[in-house]
């Protein structure tokens, strides 16, 4: 028994109708793929599921903020406590000399963070999935718009919701790995 | 948003047509001959740098007083080059300017290679590059750490730090169209490849919302780093009391040039690419015109830069310092460099004034390889001839390079468009995914507006 039914769509505006009209009759775990990040589609997905935003500017924030501390707190243990030379005259705790290292290494932790931080909460890092080896599901990186309706969305009986997503516009509806 | 961006609407599927196409039609005859001569200036920088490994540095022309030549030229001219790829990729992107997207790609790449160029001089120019590491904290047995009160810890830091970033950045934005290619490239064996770094991308509307924060904050992490790594570069020569070194203009100074020659260097790649890839649709007249009139304003920054440090050594009252700007520059041993640069970098640029200058390609390709050629000799300038006329003239020494110096210099340009050649080869030129969203937005501002 399938958990979830995907199904391509012409474009943005009728993958935004159907979510709406979905979103009425009930089902409510709803999921697009899409070829590039178009904003309105977004929104609908958003407001039909009450997803959150990303997280993500948080973690980003932290990690900058640690790796610039670890950074000065690196070059006060070295240069300041364990190894102090005189150069010139400074001080050996010299906060001046210290800005350009902490300020990078805030920005290459900060950087490290985004980057990763995307992979993971994006689920990459995978060689494939399941919902890749469904027929046709390629043209998600060339034109179609896909949408997905899954378990709890009243999947109980296939047929119905096979029917209301033809009924919502898409142009071909496939179970995920079975061809139809 | 300007339809002169893109001319003519293809559909999605044509667009992935041309712009995924170039990994997989053949190189021509042409490409396969400019592969050959860069790979072989590729093996000439190779053996020169064994050389100089292999015998010492006294094989390059650096001596006392000159002690910075072609080494730092070539370092700070190659990490300026890629200051106006990550201009164009991070503050173009905040700014919202949609003409960035169809280069962006493009002047990455640029960034990434010319870094790679600039980071291989510090290392060599230590004299026995294999204690590089010896500028990071490792833990070490001998308790002796890196002294970061001195600048060369703060160039390890900010370069290492700024060829990081732009690899990560370049390769976030490549996602998307890696996953495009693992689905619709025309061999098994491309699928495969371009799958294993596509890391699984499905498009996941979730996906692409921790996609978009993250590619915008990386954006924004890497917008400081246009304006500080050069300002660190630059900080090398400031905080030194060679006359014409020691100026507070430095950093602003530095970051102008380097914008100034990274723009000139992203015209001279994207007009060639532009005609043999027939990018013309994608990569307008639009662009070209936007690109040379950033090297025009930042072009009068450098000016102003000059102006400056003369107006700065005058009102010094400094005998050293007026030497050096009014005497040791334009009639010392380097004066053709002086004039090269100020032709270069101050009069060819004030020609983008007039639009002919800006779109016309058999106009604006030869002028940007002119500033290309000002901004290396500005940096030949800025250092040789500071140290040539210090302030004791019985230690005034005229500079040559050797010819190891000029081979090293012809082979990281043999190096940069090589690794360029195979960019064009093998990833797509121009972000799919975003021209996608660009075309579509046009599109429904078209609607909108009748």
């Amino acid at each position: 028994m399938a958990d979830r039914m995907l199904a391509e769509f012409e474009d943005e505006d009728a993958i935004i109708a159907a979510i709406r009209r979905l979103r009425i009759q009930g089902f409510d775990r709803l999921e697009v793929y899409m070829p590039f990040p178009s904003h309105e589609v977004e929104e609908a997905i958003v407001e039909a599921t009450s997803g959150h935003r990303s997280r993500l500017p948080l973690a980003i924030f932290l990690f900058g903020i640690g790796g610039a501390g670890t950074a000065y707190f690196l070059q006060w243990l070295l240069v300041g406590l364990l190894y102090p030379l005189d150069v010139g005259g400074r001080p050996p705790h010299f906060p001046l000399a210290f800005v350009i290292i902490t300020f990078e290494m805030g920005v290459l932790a900060a950087s490290f963070c985004a980057f990763f931080g995307t992979l993971i909460l994006g689920r990459l890092v995978r060689l494939t999935d399941d919902v890749q080896g469904t027929p046709g599901f390629e043209s998600v990186t060339r034109d179609g718009f896909w949408l997905e309706v899954s378990a709890r969305g009243a999947l109980d009986s296939p047929e119905r919701t096979r029917q209301a997503l033809t009924d919502a516009g898409a142009r071909r509806v496939e179970i995920p790995g079975v061809p139809s | 948003m300007s339809s002169r961006l893109l001319i003519g609407r293809p559909s999605d599927a044509e667009l992935g047509q041309q712009l995924l196409g170039t990994t997989w039609r053949p190189g021509g005859p042409g490409w396969r001959f400019a592969f050959l001569i860069t790979g072989g200036l590729t093996l000439l920088l190779i053996s020169l740098i064994t050389y100089t490994i292999g015998t010492g540095i006294g094989v390059w022309g650096n001596m006392i007083p000159v002690a910075w030549a072609f080494g730092i030229i070539n370092f700070v001219f190659w990490i300026g080059i890629g200051h106006a790829g990550t201009f164009i990729s991070a503050i173009l992107y905040l700014f919202e300017q949609g003409w960035r997207t169809s280069i962006n790609r493009l002047a990455e790449a640029m960034t990434l290679f010319a870094v790679l160029q600039a980071v291989l001089f510090p290392v060599l120019h230590l004299g026995r590059p294999w204690f590089a590491y010896w500028l990071f904290p490792y833990p070490s047995q001998m308790e002796v750490w890196p002294q970061v009160k001195s600048a060369l810890p703060w160039d390890a830091a900010a370069v290492t730090t700024y060829f990081t970033v732009s690899l990560l950045f370049w390769y976030l934005g490549l996602i998307p169209d890696l996953a495009s290619l693992r689905d619709h490239a025309p061999t098994r064996r491309r699928r495969f490849i371009y799958g294993l770094f596509a890391l699984g991308w499905n498009g996941k509307a979730t996906t692409w919302r921790h996609y978009r924060a993250g590619y915008l904050l990386l954006a924004g992490l890497a917008t400081p780093l246009v304006l500080s790594v050069h300002s660190v570069v630059s900080s090398d020569f400031a905080i030194g009391l060679t006359p014409g070194w020691h100026s507070t203009i430095f950093p602003p100074y530095f970051v102008a040039g380097a914008i100034f020659s990274g723009f000139a260097m992203v015209l001279t790649l994207i007009i060639p690419v532009r005609a043999v890839f027939k990018l013309h649709n994608v990569i307008t007249e639009k662009h070209l015109e936007n690109c040379a009139k950033l090297t025009l304003v930042t072009g009068l920054i450098v000016a102003y830069g000059y102006i400056l440090e003369w107006f700065l050594a005058w009102y010094s009252g400094e005998p050293a310092e007026l030497y050096q700007a009014w005497v040791a520059r334009p009639t010392g041993p380097g004066l053709v460099m002086f004039y090269l640069s100020m032709i270069c970098n101050v009069l060819v640029p004030q020609l983008f004034w007039w639009k002919t200058a800006r779109t016309k390609v058999w106009l604006l390709w030869p002028l940007s390889l002119l500033i290309n050629v000002g901004m290396w000799s500005e940096r030949f300038m800025i250092i040789v001839q500071s140290l040539e006329r210090e302030y004791l003239p019985s230690m005034w020494r005229g500079y040559l390079p050797t010819w190891v110096d000029l081979g090293i210099l012809l082979g990281t340009f043999g190096f940069f468009t090589f690794l360029f050649l195979l960019f064009l080869r093998f990833v797509p030129i121009i972000s799919l995914a975003e021209m996608r969203d660009m075309k579509h937005e046009i599109v429904h501002g078209e609607a909108r507006h009748g």
